[in-house]
């Protein structure tokens, strides 16, 4: 038997009107690399923030590594949220020192390793750079955490394509470092879709579809193929 | 679908079908065609991944089922290499041939053709000897 990472029942989540989460199940294996896919609005915000207990079901559970979310699983989860900026007056020298006073797990060799690996250098400054480079820096801060869990709320968005490449192969050599589970919620499949074992589609608060990815292609074509069947 | 060159092996990876089989019967045909030699190095699972973009679970599952079929084996702290049984892989190939004598003949099938017809068919190319 394989043992969840993340398991969900009947999560159910309304924010005034809008219904962000509805009767959510899924049960996401341990030491995958799983895609957190679907449309604007389709909960998986959400779902990623209730991993790490800053929103809480209004019915429903959520069990992250065996645990109910809190303070002390969130010390085992590395987080990259949406829209997130966090080292505005700072090098990037600062970021690594805040990351290895503050944050569980980090690793400041590998965060190091991994600045080179995306293009940055120590003495850059987090206000003067590029959407693109600050997201690598988040990335490499996160990255850097030996920790079994890491959640990656739309690492790719609005970023160009060199940053992007650059970002895949730094996943590619963390997941090979090291085995976490990974979610990652994306809208860049065609580019990302290979880094992926499993994949969870969500539609309007549900779970339209999971599985694992090998299998999926088997049955259904490419993840891409099954985001059309979908959403189309 | 790009063609990907990596330590003389060859890749086109179709993200439509399982990936895992398709590093593997890659890998293999390379082997069987001789764009690998005996003995060579293989490219590491992370190397692989980086080179293919892909996930290195699904590497390390191709390079797994290679060294069962004993077309590859690992030697500790220096990687993975082609195997130097030069008899394993002449298996592999006929393997492969008579994989695709049967696809062809299945499709000549299809179209409604019989052995007889086939062997005229290539004795008119000039494929088989008389």
């Amino acid at each position: 038997m394989t043992q969840s990472a993340i398991s969900a029942e009947d999560l159910c989540k309304r924010y005034g009107k809008k219904i962000a989460l509805a009767d959510f199940r899924v049960d996401i294996p341990r030491g995958t690399v799983t895609a957190i896919l679907g449309p604007n609005g389709a909960g998986k915000s959400t779902f990623m923030r209730m991993i790490t207990g800053m929103v809480r079901p209004d019915r429903g559970t959520v069990t992250v590594l065996g645990r109910k979310p809190s303070w002390k699983t969130n010390a085992s989860i590395a987080y990259l949220p949406d829209r997130a900026r966090w080292f505005g007056g700072h090098t990037v020298r600062q970021a690594v020192e805040w990351g290895a006073k503050l944050l569980p797990g980090f690793q400041t060799d590998r965060a190091w390793e991994l600045i080179d690996m995306l293009g940055l250098g120590a003495d850059q400054e987090v206000a003067g750079m590029s959407k693109g480079q600050e997201a690598r820096l988040m990335l490499a801060v996160c990255l850097a955490r030996d920790v079994p869990l890491l959640v990656l709320d739309e690492p790719f968005s609005g970023i160009d394509m060199l940053s992007r490449e650059k970002i895949v192969a730094a996943l590619i050599d963390s997941f090979s470092e090291r085995s976490q589970t990974v979610l990652i919620s994306t809208h860049e499949i065609a580019e990302t879709e290979s880094l992926f074992d499993y994949a969870v589609f969500f539609a309007e608060g549900r779970n339209a579809l999971s599985g694992d990815v090998e299998e999926l292609r088997a049955r259904r074509g490419s993840v891409q193929d099954i985001y059309r069947q979908l959403y189309g | 679908m790009n063609e990907i060159r990596i330590g003389g092996l060859r890749f086109s990876l179709d993200l439509s079908q399982p990936l895992y089989e398709q590093v593997l019967e890659q890998v293999r045909s390379s082997i069987a065609k001789g764009e690998i030699a005996l003995g060579e190095k293989i490219p590491s699972v992370r190397e692989m991944a980086q080179a293919l973009k892909i996930n290195p679970n699904t590497v390390m599952r191709a390079y797994q089922e290679l060294e069962r079929e004993r077309l590859t084996e690992t030697r500790r702290g220096q990687g993975t290499f082609i195997t130097t049984d030069a008899a394993r892989v002449q298996e592999i190939r006929n393997k492969l041939a008579e994989q695709a004598v049967e696809q062809f003949l299945a499709k000549m099938e299809s179209l409604g053709f019989g052995l007889k017809d086939i062997e005229s068919m290539i004795r008119a190319k000039g494929g088989v000897s008389p």
